[in-house]
Protein backbone atom coordinates (compact mmCIF):
# COMPACT_ATOMS: atom_id res chain seq x y z
CA UNK A 1 0.00 0.00 0.00
CA UNK A 2 2.80 2.11 1.02
CA UNK A 3 4.48 1.78 -2.30
CA UNK A 4 1.62 4.40 -4.07
CA UNK A 5 2.26 6.60 -1.26
CA UNK A 6 5.24 7.40 -2.33
CA UNK A 7 4.04 10.02 -4.11
CA UNK A 8 3.52 12.36 -1.31
CA UNK A 9 7.28 13.39 -0.10
CA UNK A 10 8.49 13.17 3.23
CA UNK A 11 8.36 17.46 3.15
CA UNK A 12 4.85 17.60 1.75
CA UNK A 13 3.77 14.91 3.81
CA UNK A 14 5.40 16.83 7.21
CA UNK A 15 4.52 19.59 6.33
CA UNK A 16 0.70 18.41 5.79
CA UNK A 17 1.17 17.14 9.39
CA UNK A 18 1.82 20.43 10.63
CA UNK A 19 -0.67 22.50 8.98
CA UNK A 20 -3.16 19.99 10.65
CA UNK A 21 -1.90 20.07 14.10
CA UNK A 22 -1.94 23.82 13.90
CA UNK A 23 -5.65 24.17 12.97
CA UNK A 24 -6.63 22.32 15.76
CA UNK A 25 -4.18 24.78 17.99
CA UNK A 26 -5.61 27.89 16.38
CA UNK A 27 -9.41 26.71 17.88
CA UNK A 28 -9.78 28.02 21.75
CA UNK A 29 -9.94 25.12 24.31
CA UNK A 30 -13.15 26.32 25.83
CA UNK A 31 -14.90 26.77 22.24
CA UNK A 32 -13.68 22.46 21.82
CA UNK A 33 -14.96 22.10 25.47
CA UNK A 34 -18.22 23.95 24.78
CA UNK A 35 -18.98 21.33 21.89
CA UNK A 36 -18.57 18.31 23.60
CA UNK A 37 -20.32 18.98 26.76
CA UNK A 38 -23.68 20.04 24.54
CA UNK A 39 -23.83 15.93 24.52
CA UNK A 40 -25.19 16.02 28.03
CA UNK A 41 -28.55 17.13 26.03
CA UNK A 42 -28.65 13.72 24.29
CA UNK A 43 -29.89 12.60 27.41
CA UNK A 44 -32.69 15.22 28.31
CA UNK A 45 -35.61 13.57 26.51
CA UNK A 46 -37.32 17.15 25.32
CA UNK A 47 -38.45 18.26 22.26
CA UNK A 48 -35.92 20.73 21.01
CA UNK A 49 -38.07 24.28 20.53
CA UNK A 50 -37.79 25.62 16.52
CA UNK A 51 -37.72 29.46 16.73
CA UNK A 52 -40.45 30.67 14.79
CA UNK A 53 -40.73 34.53 15.13
CA UNK A 54 -38.32 37.07 16.29
CA UNK A 55 -38.52 40.62 16.35
CA UNK A 56 -35.13 41.19 15.17
CA UNK A 57 -35.40 40.01 12.27
CA UNK A 58 -38.61 41.21 11.22
CA UNK A 59 -38.84 43.32 8.02
CA UNK A 60 -38.65 47.15 8.39
CA UNK A 61 -42.64 47.60 7.35
CA UNK A 62 -43.73 45.33 10.31
CA UNK A 63 -41.60 47.15 12.58
CA UNK A 64 -43.49 50.43 12.00
CA UNK A 65 -46.64 49.98 14.15
CA UNK A 66 -49.21 52.05 16.31
CA UNK A 67 -48.16 50.27 19.58
CA UNK A 68 -44.58 50.06 20.99
CA UNK A 69 -43.00 47.17 20.32
CA UNK A 70 -41.13 45.41 22.93
CA UNK A 71 -37.55 44.58 23.30
CA UNK A 72 -36.93 41.99 21.71
CA UNK A 73 -39.65 39.07 21.28
CA UNK A 74 -39.28 35.56 20.33
CA UNK A 75 -41.84 32.66 19.65
CA UNK A 76 -40.49 29.13 19.73
CA UNK A 77 -42.61 26.21 18.22
CA UNK A 78 -42.69 22.59 19.36
CA UNK A 79 -44.22 21.10 16.74
CA UNK A 80 -44.65 17.01 18.01
CA UNK A 81 -46.32 18.55 21.60
CA UNK A 82 -48.11 21.47 19.33
CA UNK A 83 -46.85 24.02 21.85
CA UNK A 84 -45.81 27.40 21.73
CA UNK A 85 -43.40 29.50 23.87
CA UNK A 86 -43.90 33.83 23.38
CA UNK A 87 -41.59 35.07 25.05
CA UNK A 88 -40.06 39.25 25.39
CA UNK A 89 -38.39 41.39 27.63
CA UNK A 90 -40.02 43.65 29.91
CA UNK A 91 -38.76 46.22 32.44
CA UNK A 92 -35.54 44.11 32.63
CA UNK A 93 -37.25 40.87 32.61
CA UNK A 94 -38.56 37.94 30.83
CA UNK A 95 -42.39 37.60 30.51
CA UNK A 96 -43.37 34.49 28.47
CA UNK A 97 -46.32 32.47 27.85
CA UNK A 98 -47.27 28.57 26.68
CA UNK A 99 -49.88 28.56 24.15
CA UNK A 100 -52.21 26.75 24.42
CA UNK A 101 -52.40 27.83 27.78
CA UNK A 102 -51.10 25.88 30.94
CA UNK A 103 -49.33 25.04 34.01
CA UNK A 104 -45.93 23.75 34.76
CA UNK A 105 -42.30 24.53 35.56
CA UNK A 106 -39.90 26.28 33.55
CA UNK A 107 -36.01 26.37 33.92
CA UNK A 108 -33.49 28.78 32.60
CA UNK A 109 -30.04 27.62 32.11
CA UNK A 110 -27.07 29.47 31.15
CA UNK A 111 -24.00 28.52 29.78
CA UNK A 112 -21.52 28.19 32.85
CA UNK A 113 -24.52 25.84 33.51
CA UNK A 114 -26.71 28.11 36.29
CA UNK A 115 -30.42 27.28 36.62
CA UNK A 116 -33.02 29.36 37.23
CA UNK A 117 -36.63 27.77 37.68
CA UNK A 118 -40.36 29.51 37.79
CA UNK A 119 -43.74 28.61 37.91
CA UNK A 120 -45.75 28.78 34.85
CA UNK A 121 -49.20 29.80 35.75
CA UNK A 122 -52.83 28.25 34.75
CA UNK A 123 -52.99 30.29 32.16
CA UNK A 124 -49.30 29.92 30.87
CA UNK A 125 -47.69 32.71 32.05
CA UNK A 126 -44.03 33.03 33.44
CA UNK A 127 -42.08 35.39 35.09
CA UNK A 128 -37.99 35.34 34.88
CA UNK A 129 -36.87 38.88 36.86
CA UNK A 130 -34.00 39.62 36.75
CA UNK A 131 -33.27 39.02 33.00
CA UNK A 132 -31.43 35.96 33.02
CA UNK A 133 -27.69 36.49 31.98
CA UNK A 134 -27.48 35.50 27.87
CA UNK A 135 -26.95 32.87 26.38
CA UNK A 136 -29.03 30.88 27.85
CA UNK A 137 -31.90 28.05 27.48
CA UNK A 138 -35.27 27.24 28.12
CA UNK A 139 -36.30 24.00 29.19
CA UNK A 140 -40.30 23.46 30.05
CA UNK A 141 -42.14 20.79 31.53
CA UNK A 142 -45.74 21.08 31.85
CA UNK A 143 -48.48 18.73 34.17
CA UNK A 144 -50.20 17.92 30.73
CA UNK A 145 -46.94 15.75 29.45
CA UNK A 146 -45.09 18.78 27.60
CA UNK A 147 -41.36 18.65 27.51
CA UNK A 148 -39.29 21.21 25.05
CA UNK A 149 -36.24 22.94 25.63
CA UNK A 150 -35.17 25.80 23.33
CA UNK A 151 -31.60 26.44 21.68
CA UNK A 152 -29.35 29.14 23.29
CA UNK A 153 -31.25 32.53 23.63
CA UNK A 154 -29.32 35.40 23.02
CA UNK A 155 -31.15 38.52 23.66
CA UNK B 1 -12.64 12.83 -1.78
CA UNK B 2 -13.68 9.72 -0.09
CA UNK B 3 -15.35 9.14 3.23
CA UNK B 4 -13.45 7.74 6.05
CA UNK B 5 -15.09 5.32 7.47
CA UNK B 6 -13.93 6.61 10.71
CA UNK B 7 -16.87 9.33 10.76
CA UNK B 8 -19.34 6.27 9.86
CA UNK B 9 -17.94 4.78 13.27
CA UNK B 10 -17.98 7.80 15.66
CA UNK B 11 -21.83 8.51 14.45
CA UNK B 12 -23.05 4.97 15.17
CA UNK B 13 -20.64 5.13 18.26
CA UNK B 14 -22.53 8.78 19.58
CA UNK B 15 -25.96 6.81 18.28
CA UNK B 16 -25.53 5.03 21.10
CA UNK B 17 -24.84 7.13 23.86
CA UNK B 18 -20.43 7.01 23.56
CA UNK B 19 -19.26 10.33 25.02
CA UNK B 20 -15.62 9.65 23.44
CA UNK B 21 -17.03 8.98 20.15
CA UNK B 22 -19.03 12.57 20.32
CA UNK B 23 -15.82 14.13 21.49
CA UNK B 24 -14.09 12.93 18.40
CA UNK B 25 -16.72 13.94 15.95
CA UNK B 26 -16.37 17.91 17.89
CA UNK B 27 -12.40 17.58 17.92
CA UNK B 28 -12.80 17.01 14.03
CA UNK B 29 -15.45 19.16 13.29
CA UNK B 30 -14.73 22.11 15.57
CA UNK B 31 -12.01 23.95 13.75
CA UNK B 32 -14.86 23.86 10.81
CA UNK B 33 -17.62 25.71 12.20
CA UNK B 34 -14.38 28.02 13.45
CA UNK B 35 -13.55 28.70 10.18
CA UNK B 36 -16.27 29.16 8.82
CA UNK B 37 -17.61 31.35 10.84
CA UNK B 38 -14.48 33.64 10.87
CA UNK B 39 -15.18 33.74 7.12
CA UNK B 40 -18.52 35.06 8.00
CA UNK B 41 -16.69 37.25 9.76
CA UNK B 42 -18.49 37.01 13.10
CA UNK B 43 -16.87 37.46 16.26
CA UNK B 44 -16.22 35.13 19.11
CA UNK B 45 -19.95 35.23 21.11
CA UNK B 46 -21.52 34.57 17.68
CA UNK B 47 -19.49 31.99 16.83
CA UNK B 48 -19.78 30.08 20.07
CA UNK B 49 -23.83 30.23 19.57
CA UNK B 50 -23.31 28.89 16.17
CA UNK B 51 -21.57 26.36 17.14
CA UNK B 52 -23.99 25.39 20.55
CA UNK B 53 -26.83 26.00 18.09
CA UNK B 54 -25.10 23.27 15.57
CA UNK B 55 -24.00 21.01 18.39
CA UNK B 56 -27.26 20.67 19.48
CA UNK B 57 -28.79 19.75 16.43
CA UNK B 58 -26.60 17.30 15.98
CA UNK B 59 -26.98 16.03 19.08
CA UNK B 60 -31.16 16.01 18.51
CA UNK B 61 -30.37 14.95 14.43
CA UNK B 62 -27.71 11.81 15.45
CA UNK B 63 -30.65 9.30 15.48
CA UNK B 64 -32.01 10.21 12.31
CA UNK B 65 -29.02 11.00 10.18
CA UNK B 66 -29.70 9.30 6.78
CA UNK B 67 -26.09 8.96 5.89
CA UNK B 68 -23.42 8.50 9.01
CA UNK B 69 -21.02 9.05 7.03
CA UNK B 70 -22.15 12.49 5.63
CA UNK B 71 -21.94 14.01 8.91
CA UNK B 72 -19.32 16.44 8.01
CA UNK B 73 -21.46 18.13 4.92
CA UNK B 74 -24.45 18.00 7.32
CA UNK B 75 -22.72 20.09 10.11
CA UNK B 76 -21.44 22.42 7.11
CA UNK B 77 -24.30 22.93 5.72
CA UNK B 78 -26.77 23.33 9.67
CA UNK B 79 -23.28 25.89 10.25
CA UNK B 80 -23.55 27.76 7.04
CA UNK B 81 -27.21 28.45 7.48
CA UNK B 82 -27.00 29.15 11.28
CA UNK B 83 -23.88 31.83 10.14
CA UNK B 84 -26.42 33.61 7.43
CA UNK B 85 -29.16 33.61 10.38
CA UNK B 86 -27.00 35.58 12.68
CA UNK B 87 -25.21 37.46 10.11
CA UNK B 88 -28.72 39.13 8.70
CA UNK B 89 -29.25 39.66 12.32
CA UNK B 90 -26.58 41.71 13.27
CA UNK B 91 -26.93 43.24 9.67
CA UNK B 92 -30.78 44.62 10.68
CA UNK B 93 -29.12 45.52 14.22
CA UNK B 94 -26.16 47.38 13.34
CA UNK B 95 -27.47 49.16 9.96
CA UNK B 96 -28.13 52.33 11.03
CA UNK B 97 -24.03 52.45 11.76
CA UNK B 98 -22.43 50.46 9.52
CA UNK B 99 -22.81 48.45 6.06
CA UNK B 100 -22.05 44.77 6.00
CA UNK B 101 -18.92 43.70 5.30
CA UNK B 102 -20.00 40.20 4.45
CA UNK B 103 -20.76 39.85 0.57
CA UNK B 104 -20.26 36.46 -0.61
CA UNK B 105 -22.82 35.63 -2.86
CA UNK B 106 -24.19 32.32 -2.55
CA UNK B 107 -21.47 30.63 -4.96
CA UNK B 108 -19.12 31.68 -2.86
CA UNK B 109 -20.13 31.09 0.40
CA UNK B 110 -21.27 27.21 -0.81
CA UNK B 111 -17.68 27.07 -2.45
CA UNK B 112 -15.83 28.53 0.84
CA UNK B 113 -18.30 26.11 3.21
CA UNK B 114 -17.28 23.14 0.39
CA UNK B 115 -13.38 23.58 0.59
CA UNK B 116 -13.70 24.23 4.82
CA UNK B 117 -15.64 20.86 4.81
CA UNK B 118 -12.48 19.40 3.02
CA UNK B 119 -9.80 21.26 4.62
CA UNK B 120 -11.48 19.84 8.10
CA UNK B 121 -11.35 16.23 7.00
CA UNK B 122 -7.50 15.67 5.37
CA UNK B 123 -6.44 17.74 8.63
CA UNK B 124 -8.93 15.42 11.13
CA UNK B 125 -7.57 11.97 8.73
CA UNK B 126 -3.63 13.64 9.34
CA UNK B 127 -4.08 14.20 12.86
CA UNK B 128 -5.47 10.94 13.66
CA UNK B 129 -2.77 8.86 11.57
CA UNK B 130 -0.22 11.15 13.49
CA UNK B 131 -1.54 10.53 16.71
CA UNK B 132 -1.60 6.69 16.28
CA UNK B 133 2.28 6.87 15.94
CA UNK B 134 4.91 5.84 19.20
CA UNK B 135 5.70 8.79 21.22
CA UNK B 136 9.25 8.40 19.69
CA UNK B 137 7.69 8.49 16.13
CA UNK B 138 5.72 11.76 17.04
CA UNK B 139 8.59 13.39 18.69
CA UNK B 140 11.11 12.59 15.50
CA UNK B 141 8.42 13.91 13.20
CA UNK B 142 7.53 17.05 15.22
CA UNK B 143 11.33 18.17 15.93
CA UNK B 144 12.19 17.40 12.15
CA UNK B 145 9.10 19.89 11.31
CA UNK B 146 10.48 22.20 13.24
CA UNK B 147 13.46 22.08 11.05
CA UNK B 148 15.81 20.97 14.18
CA UNK B 149 18.76 18.57 12.69
CA UNK B 150 19.37 15.19 13.36
CA UNK B 151 22.23 16.37 15.58
CA UNK B 152 19.92 17.95 17.82
CA UNK B 153 17.00 15.65 17.62
CA UNK B 154 19.39 12.91 19.10
CA UNK B 155 20.75 15.02 21.64
CA UNK B 156 16.88 15.84 22.83
CA UNK B 157 15.90 12.37 22.63
CA UNK B 158 19.26 10.70 23.79
CA UNK B 159 19.14 8.90 20.77
CA UNK B 160 22.17 7.79 18.53
CA UNK B 161 22.56 9.98 15.49
CA UNK B 162 22.77 6.83 12.98
CA UNK B 163 19.48 5.44 14.47
CA UNK B 164 17.85 8.39 13.73
CA UNK B 165 17.51 8.07 9.80
CA UNK B 166 16.04 4.75 9.69
CA UNK B 167 13.83 5.41 12.17
CA UNK B 168 12.52 8.38 10.91
CA UNK B 169 12.26 6.42 7.53
CA UNK B 170 9.97 3.84 9.87
CA UNK B 171 8.14 6.42 11.66
CA UNK B 172 7.08 7.66 7.58
CA UNK B 173 6.27 4.31 6.26
CA UNK B 174 3.80 3.84 9.46
CA UNK B 175 2.33 7.05 8.74
CA UNK B 176 1.78 6.41 5.39
CA UNK B 177 0.13 3.12 5.81
CA UNK B 178 -2.64 4.41 7.73
CA UNK B 179 -5.52 3.49 5.84
CA UNK B 180 -7.25 6.64 6.29
CA UNK B 181 -4.22 8.26 5.42
CA UNK B 182 -3.51 6.41 2.37
CA UNK B 183 -6.70 6.52 1.01
CA UNK B 184 -6.70 10.09 1.32
CA UNK B 185 -3.10 10.42 -0.54
CA UNK B 186 -4.34 8.27 -3.24
CA UNK B 187 -7.21 10.72 -3.61
CA UNK B 188 -5.26 13.54 -3.83
CA UNK B 189 -2.88 11.87 -6.52
CA UNK B 190 -5.66 11.09 -8.35
CA UNK B 191 -4.00 8.01 -9.76
CA UNK B 192 -5.54 4.43 -8.43
CA UNK B 193 -2.84 1.57 -9.92
CA UNK B 194 -0.02 4.04 -10.16
CA UNK B 195 3.13 1.96 -9.14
Amino acid sequence: MSDMSENWSEEVLLAQIAEALEAADAIPHDFVEAGKATFAWRTIDSELAELAFDSDLQDHQDLIRSEPAPLRALTFTAPRAAVTIEIEVVDGALLGQLVPEQAGEIHIVTRTGHDTSAVIDEVGYFLISPMPVAPFRIHCQTASGVNMSTNWITL
Amino acid sequence: MPVDPRVIVLVIRAREGDQDAWDELIERYAPMIWSIGRRYRMDRPDIDDVAQTVWLRLVESLADLHDPGAVGSWLATTTKHECFRTVKARRRQDSMEQTLDFDMTADEQATMVEQELETAERNAILRAAFAKLPPTCQRILLLRIEGISYEEIGARLDLPIGSLGPKRGRCLAKLRDDPALNALILAEIGAPGNE
